[in-house]
């Protein structure tokens, strides 16, 4: 078994410290992918491993030989590098190229013996580039020099493979491709891989293990499921993210919510009715403009639960897959009654969930502003046998404002918010003969709104 | 082409060099003997093979020389062959070094006059014909003038080459641009030194612009060696030279020890040039020019670009000299001026015919 251990690195810029105690150990099939955000050192570690870079404290072990106590010629028999971009001087063809990766195995005045050209036919060959031998290697695209950097990898025969961000300027196809032939030499060939990778889900789909990075030391280590929780992503990259298994890939993926604005805190509740996920886009928007946002009912499990739960707004639940009670009925009309503004969602609407509706009709008929997002026609959604759409009708009448589309919803709510404080102020604060005025004013600008 | 035939190609790639230099041989002593005809005197053909059939050893038995008169001989010996031989080094060096530089460097435009070596080396001589031009000292055959200019060629270099040095690196763009400053306050001393210099300004500028026109013997006998060692020892760092054209941090992942290798390469190529300069002053073109169009020949493998590049250098400049000799009749022309005037569009040519882009 061939061991790489990396035992308390610490290397430094002058006197900045670009990694501090950094130790790990990886054996032979490992694929190790090294995340992190920019600047916590993950390209250094690739640096001081690959002798680029000497450490000022600690000891990178390859094989029971300390790294930096071989010749460079003997190291590059055991390790390959692929960097991240190769600017490669002079029109050499990849053959040429990948011929160079029999460095490290021949004597000085040694021309290239049959047995290299059998070697390095074998590397294109797996890198699918043998078709280009004779090309230039600055004619051709990034995706085939990548490759064609990867098969002199290969031709150098090494127990360890460094890549780093290997795929930067590749297109999809091209990025699988190589993670695919990468996680093969991993398994098949027992070869160490240790990969700089930016991309979170093709790290989580082809890695066995991660190394999370954060301001030069490791933050977390260890399987895929360990390192790749959305705690973790949180506290490193600062992102609110969401963590899935892919039912396809069998592997975890992690999407993004956009960072989160650091609005003022507006104290104004917002009730969203929403469901199968048509609430997502719009509990985050208002979210982020700093509303007191609450949602239900919502069933568990559904996508705009998850949504809820990540955000941390109150939400009133039913256990998935089930109608609404009449407990949650009254939970959701208590909730409701106690917002400003309650907006519903083009979620389709059953027998299970009609209550829903219902209760914003009441909140509607109270004279709660009431915005409904009309993104696809009730009709098409209605599985009620027009119950829900004689809802919508009634909604309507009862002042409900009708959207086309929920990006149009933060700026109508603003105006509404801003309203209701202009109010508040009125009762509060401004003379007698000047409220009725104010009133007037505001009614005009919501009759107007509704028209 | 397949890639099958391109595996059959690599494998006879090392015949096909051997192939390549073998011919570049036979056009380097065909330019020779072609030069030797050139000049005012009229020598028959005939007359130069048996000439110089007398100088070698095992044939000179059989050859009869008595139909060449005594000044035809004296002709081809003393005055022609010196100088066309000079010619040949000089040339060999200069592209030899220039292959060094752009390898080391990566860059199409290093050469050993970006470097300091040209400035340093005219500061040497005029130094030495302002202060010390009546020294007769000699040294392995060199009169004091080339001393001091060879001294002065590689100090500079070397001087560009430590000003450069960050920690235990020498970036190319630092190093390029104290070349550049260097380069820029040695002309203005220069041009001190020269507005002193009375009398003796006209045998600097005429040295200054190079040429080949009063090498001797001796002068051969002195460079001879530090350019046909150089090259020899940069031999043994050609792949290394390729590995380098990808990157320092490359190079070394695949086992090249940079740091010395261009230490070395740099030293070697300091020395060639500054006993190639000490001899014929300064020639332009060669340096820059050659190794770029032997490459866009025979393609960027150092292992026979650099070889190729010597003697496509010697024949270049054999036949820019002789060119030199006779272009203008009575009075000669400098052969610098003749490189760039016969290079500039034989490289143009070169580089429209290509349909991609020539990259460094």
């Amino acid at each position: 078994m061939v061991l790489l251990s990396v035992d308390g690195v610490e290397c430094r810029y002058g006197s900045v410290k670009i990694l501090e105690n950094v130790s790990f150990t990886v054996k032979d099939g490992d694929f190790v992918g090294i995340i992190g955000p920019n600047g916590s050192g993950k390209t250094t570690l690739l640096k001081s491993i690959s002798r680029t870079l000497k450490p000022y404290k600690g000891t990178i072990i390859l094989d029971k030989i300390d790294i930096y106590n071989i010749k460079s010629i003997d190291l590059a028999k055991q390790m390959a590098i692929v960097p991240q971009e190769s600017n490669i001087g002079f029109s050499f063809t990849a053959l040429d190229i990948v011929l160079m990766g029999r460095n490290p195995h021949m004597k000085r005045f040694q021309m290239e013996s049959e047995s290299d050209l059998t070697i390095v036919r074998k590397a294109m060959n797996r890198t699918n580039t043998w078709h280009l031998a004779d090309r230039p290697i600055n004619e051709l695209s990034g995706g085939e020099k990548q490759r064609v950097v990867i098969a002199r990898a290969l031709a150098q025969e090494p127990k360890v493979l460094l890549l780093d961000e290997p795929l930067t300027h590749l297109d999809m196809i091209n990025q699988l491709e190589i993670m695919d032939l990468v996680k093969e030499l991993c398994t098949k060939e027992h070869l160490i891989v240790l990969a700089v990778i930016h991309d979170l889900n093709l790290a989580a789909r082809y890695c066995s293990s991660l190394l999370l990075l954060k301001g030069a030391t490791i933050f977390a280590a260890g399987s895929v499921e360990n390192v790749l929780t959305s705690e973790n992503i949180k506290a490193v990259f600062r992102v609110d993210t969401i963590v899935r298994k892919s039912l396809v890939t069998n592997s975890l993926f992690v999407i993004p919510l956009s960072p989160q604005k650091s609005s003022v805190p507006r104290n104004c509740a917002i009730h969203i009715i929403a469901g199968a996920g048509t609430g997502t886009v719009v509990m985050k928007a208002l979210f982020d403009e700093g509303y007191e946002v609450t949602a239900g009912v919502l069933n568990m499990l559904d996508t705009d639960y998850e949504t809820a739960e990540l955000l941390k707004i109150p939400t009133v639940s039913e256990a998935p897959f089930s109608p609404i009670t009449e407990e949650s009925k009254r939970l959701l009309s208590e909730m409701i009654f106690k917002s400003a503004i309650v907006v519903v969602t083009s979620v389709p609407f059953g027998y299970g969930n009609l209550s829903n509706l219902e209760t914003a009709l009441e909140a509607a008929k109270r004279g709660i502003r009431t915005y409904v997002i009309d993104e696809v026609p009730i009709e098409s959604r209605d599985f009620t046998a027009g119950i829900a759409t004689a809802l919508m009708v009634e909604l309507k009448k009862s002042g409900a404002i009708f959207i086309k589309h929920p990006s149009e919803l933060p700026t109508l709510v603003n105006a509404t918010h801003d309203r209701i404080e202009l109010r508040k102020h009125a009762q509060s604060e401004i003379p007698g003969h000047m409220k009725n005025k104010l009133n007037s004013f505001t009614k005009n600008a919501d009759n107007k709104e509704v028209s | 082409m397949t890639a099958d035939k391109v595996e059959s190609k690599y494998s006879k790639r090392h015949s096909r060099w051997k192939l390549i230099l073998l011919a570049l041989i036979i056009a380097l002593i065909a330019a020779i003997i072609l030069c030797l005809n050139i000049g005012y005197a009229p020598i028959k053909f005939s007359d130069i093979l048996t000439i110089l059939g007398k100088q070698i050893p095992l044939l000179n038995g059989s050859i009869n020389s008595s139909s060449v008169s005594p000044v035809n001989q004296a002709i081809i010996l003393q005055i022609r062959l010196p100088r066309i031989l000079a010619g040949a080094i000089v040339g060999a060096g200069l592209a030899a070094a220039g292959v060094m530089y752009q390898g080391v460097f990566r860059n199409p435009m290093a050469d050993s006059y970006l470097l300091g070596a040209s400035a340093g080396a005219s500061l040497g001589y005029t130094l030495t014909a302002i202060y010390a031009g009546s020294l007769a000292l000699t040294f392995l055959g060199l009169g004091i003038f080339q001393i001091i200019a060879f001294i002065g060629a590689v100090l500079t270099v070397f001087l560009v080459y430590f000003m450069s040095r960050v920690g235990n690196k020498v970036p190319i763009t630092t190093l390029l641009l104290s070349g550049i400053v260097v380069n820029i306050f040695i002309l203005a001393l220069q041009t001190v030194f020269e507005l002193r210099s009375g009398k003796a300004l006209i045998g600097i500028v005429a040295w200054i612009a190079g040429g080949f026109s009063n090498i001797t013997w001796l002068d051969i006998y002195a460079v001879f060696p530090f350019v046909m060692i150089g090259i020899v020892l940069a031999y043994f760092f050609t792949k290394d030279l390729n590995m380098l054209s990808m990157g320092d941090d490359t190079a070394q992942h695949l086992g090249v020890n940079t740091e010395r290798v261009r230490q070395i390469l740099l030293l070697i190529s300091s020395l060639i040039t500054g006993a190639v300069v000490s001899i014929s002053g300064v020639i332009g073109f060669v340096g820059l020019i050659i190794p770029h169009m032997t490459r866009l020949v025979i393609g960027p493998d150092h292992r026979i670009l650099l070889p190729a590049s010597a003697i496509v250098g010697a024949i270049f400049l054999i036949l820019c000299d002789s060119l030199a000799r006779v272009a203008t009749g009575a009075s000669e022309l400098p052969v610098g001026v003749i490189t760039a005037l016969a290079g500039t569009p034989f490289f143009i040519y070169l580089l429209r015919k290509r349909k991609t882009s020539y990259s460094l």
